[in-house]
């Protein structure tokens, strides 16, 4: 569209005024210091929370030999991909944790946004039989919670132990998120639902067909909070799985290589080196493969969604 | 639909409610039981494994005969009666399962009512159909080809369940010959207030049985428990693991060295919590968007991996043969250093947390009236003036709420961390109250469940204490609660 003359006069007024006001504008001495060291300051940080990552990277796709040696610190040199494709090949059962990984992931996730979606509903019903009661109920066991031995005693009773199930049901149900959900769904006009029960819906309808679609912003900020709580979650998996290495999570698995000292790991993976020193060294890379395959996913998935991470926090403070 | 005509209760409809409560509260134990082992009728034989509740039973047959299979080869016993014992165990949970649907139906309008009568009856009927054929396998058992090695048992249970089993049976006939003279709605209908409980009763349950269930754990506390055993009262020892805190030495030297740790790392985080709040004031100090942008974004990456990635990290920054070492031509393990280890866990944290702790400061920033600082600014504030003037104040109470909560969670650090930084010159340093409850408890071989019970009551209970106080001093400081 057109600006009308008066707008652009308008403009070229603002132009003005902001250039001349920033001539007018000196850093003094101590401004540019307190800059430098800021700046600085800043740099050194963000450079100490990224380089770690990449000098990991760069580790698992250079050339080898010159990793052991210990050559390679900022630039990678001969790049190649075997290190991984040796790992997922290899007589190993980090595919297994890998797989194990990704299914209480989506399963657990899916389950516990859908439930607290649910229930976050459900609590916002006034006409719920002694619905204050039942909810403090469930916003009490965030704030203690019976112990480590006892929470394992009860799951090997329950017969959860050593099973698959052990990762899924005790986080379908999470208070905090359930006040997140219900809150916002506070926040939507009741008119909506509203209308829809005098059409006749059910709570269920009403539940799939208006609620659902309107918090998708609250849900898509639980579900990352869950799916990388799911990814990162390792006691679990040690408390829990003692006897079942077949459902070992990565982080676990990631966790034993890490403290193997012995060259037993690296000679069981079969890491296509003959001789001994080689399979000696085969240890190091391994460990810093195995750490890029568990960090990959996270690093991949983090900034899109970075800005449901910041949104996640806002909302806790506003209940906090 | 029009009004519900108020109608005058007769003696016959109080005498209907009471029996439905009855029968509800039979139902509930029945699940109950069937979720414990003490309970579970399976259990017929020495080989059956002690800590399994029917459920458990009745889910895994492979689990249920883990140790039968010597007694299978051996021809002890024919395998047969193990699964029959199975079938009879899962026959039972279908009667448990149908129960629940009749007393889910029993709050429903009459025609309901019946209908759920229906399911309870049956699932009555399930139960002790299960509980016979369970006590079939047993007498199959007493009369195999060597009951010296199978060494079967009447189980409790059996009786236990055949109990409440009649019970609802009796309850359940009785409800329905009452209700056959009152008339039937159309439609089946709930009421939407018990509907809706309805709805949100199975996550009730779950958050029950997750996070209220485990306290009965707590009566390990009291008993002489080694793990596998089944608790009887015979090992009833009162009061012996908490006196044991204080009467053995070597006991009383780790405690105070794990709480010397505990109080160490959470002071220093106390004590470091502001830090957080500056990283936010002087980032917002930075008038170039982008770049802040872009130091927030990294800066919170390290919060969203494990600690374990944070080992993973430290491994290949700091090991023997690291990055650091790469770089200076040494060959010095930073990891199993020792020295100043406190403050190199603290390090650790501040990495991880400080750019995602710095967020909600952040946004707190500029949620502050930008008037205030030009009007400073006119009175010729300087930065540091402003930062600590208009800036602070306006953060405090945030701060403060925060620093409460951490506070009240000063005995609480996580294990993750110390647990993965751990080897063997390190965890004496590192071994923090959670660490040791999982070290003592579950972690070691010889794990000593009751006292590992007793530290995590003990520090349940000061956490929930020191919460409370918390909140009051908030209370009573800026008049608002943070819970």
């Amino acid at each position: 569209m057109a600006k009308t003359k008066q707008e652009k006069l308008d403009d070229k007024a603002e132009k003005q005024y902001n250039k001349t006001h920033k001539k007018q504008y000196k850093y003094s001495v101590g401004d540019i210091v307190f800059y430098i060291f800021n700046y600085a300051f800043f740099t050194i940080f963000t450079v100490s929370c990224i380089f770690p990552f990449y000098y990991l990277f760069i580790n698992t796709i250079s050339d080898n030999a010159m990793v052991i040696r210990g050559a390679i610190t900022f630039v990678p040199h001969g790049i190649h991909l075997q290190n991984y494709i040796k790992l997922f090949s290899g007589n190993n059962d980090l595919f297994q944790a890998f797989k194990i990984t990704v299914l209480r992931t989506v399963l657990g996730t899916a389950l516990m946004v859908l439930s607290t979606a649910f229930v976050g509903y459900i609590v916002t019903k006034r006409e719920m039989w002694h619905r204050t009661l039942w909810y403090r109920l469930m916003l009490i066991t965030m704030y203690f919670n019976a112990g480590l031995v006892p929470a394992f005693m009860n799951m090997s009773m329950l017969g959860l132990t050593n099973t698959f199930a052990a990762y899924i049901i005790p986080t379908i149900v999470v208070p905090y998120n359930i006040i997140l959900v219900k809150t916002y769904i506070e926040s939507i006009p009741a008119e909506l639902e509203e209308s829809a029960q005098m059409d006749g819906a059910g709570y269920m309808k009403v539940f799939f067909s208006i609620v659902l679609p309107l918090c998708k912003p609250i849900l898509a900020t639980i579900t990352i909070f869950g799916a990388v709580g799911h990814w990162n979650s390792f006691t679990d998996s040690l408390m829990y799985m003692r006897n079942a290495p077949d459902l070992h999570t990565l982080q676990h698995k990631l966790y034993t290589w890490l403290n193997t000292t012995s060259n037993l790991g690296a000679i069981a993976d079969g890491g296509g080196g003959s001789s001994v020193s080689d399979v000696a060294s085969n240890l190091k890379i391994n460990k810093y493969t195995i750490s890029m395959i568990t960090i990959i996913p996270i690093l991949c998935v983090y900034p899109f969604m970075q800005r449901y991470f910041e949104k996640g926090i806002m909302l806790g403070a506003v209940k906090g | 639909m029009g009004n519900p005509i108020p109608v005058k209760k007769t003696k016959r409809d109080y005498g209907i409610q009471i029996l439905y409560i009855l029968q509800r509260l039979a139902i509930i134990v029945a699940i109950a039981l069937a979720f414990l082992p003490v309970s579970n009728p399976g259990r017929i034989s020495d080989l059956l494994p002690k800590n399994r509740s029917l459920v458990a039973s009745a889910t895994s047959y492979s689990k249920l005969v883990e140790k039968c299979q010597l007694a299978f080869r051996m021809k002890y016993i024919n395998e047969s009666v193990f699964v029959i014992l199975f079938i009879g165990c899962l026959v039972a949970l279908v009667g448990v399962i149908a129960l629940i649907a009749g007393g889910c139906m029993s709050v429903g309008n009459t025609k309901v009512k019946k209908r759920g009568n229906w399911f309870s009856l049956a699932g009555s009927v399930v139960l002790l159909a299960g509980i016979v054929v369970i006590y079939k396998s047993y007498l199959d058992m007493e009369t195999c080809a060597s009951p010296e090695d199978v060494q079967p048992i009447l189980a409790r249970g059996i009786f236990i369940f055949s109990f409440v089993g009649l019970l609802i049976l009796c309850l359940t006939v009785a409800l329905q010959l009452l209700l056959m003279k009152k008339e039937c709605e159309e439609k089946m209908e709930i009421e939407s207030k018990y509907k809706l409980f309805l709805m949100f009763l199975p996550f009730l349950a779950l958050c029950f049985v997750f996070s209220y269930l485990p306290l009965w754990g707590w009566r390990y506390a009291f008993f002489d428990y080694r793990s596998g055993d089944v608790l009887s009262m015979d090992k009833f020892v009162g009061f012996k693991w908490f006196t044991y805190m204080f009467q053995n030495a070597a006991t009383r030297r780790d405690i105070a060295r794990v709480m010397k740790n505990t109080l160490a790392m959470s002071g220093l985080g106390i004590a470091t919590s502001w830090v957080a709040m500056a990283f936010a004031i002087f980032l917002s100090e930075i008038k170039n968007s982008a770049f802040r942008r872009f130091v927030q974004v990294f800066t919170t990456i390290p919060n969203f991996i494990s600690w374990v990635l944070v080992y993973a990290i430290a491994f290949a920054i700091f090991s023997t043969d690291g990055f650091i070492n790469s770089m200076t031509g040494n060959n010095f393990d930073y990891l199993a250093s020792t020295s100043h280890l406190w403050l190199k866990m603290l390090a650790w944290g501040m990495w991880k947390g400080l750019g995602w702790s710095a967020i909600i400061y952040i946004a707190g920033i500029s949620g502050i009236d930008q008037q205030l600082y030009e009007a400073a600014t006119v009175d010729g504030a300087g930065r540091f003036q402003k930062m600590l003037h208009i800036t602070v104040p306006g953060l405090s109470s945030t701060f403060f709420v925060l620093l409460l909560m951490s506070i009240a969670g000063i005995l609480s650090n996580g294990m993750d961390q110390y647990l993965v930084f751990s080897n063997a010159q390190t965890k004496d340093a590192l071994q923090v109250l959670d660490l040791y409850v999982y070290n003592i408890g579950i972690g070691s071989q010889d794990a000593l469940i009751p006292f590992s019970t007793v530290v995590s009551m003990t520090k349940s209970v000061i956490s929930v204490v020191l919460l409370f106080v918390a909140n009051g001093a908030s209370k009573l400081l800026r008049g608002e609660s943070i819970m």
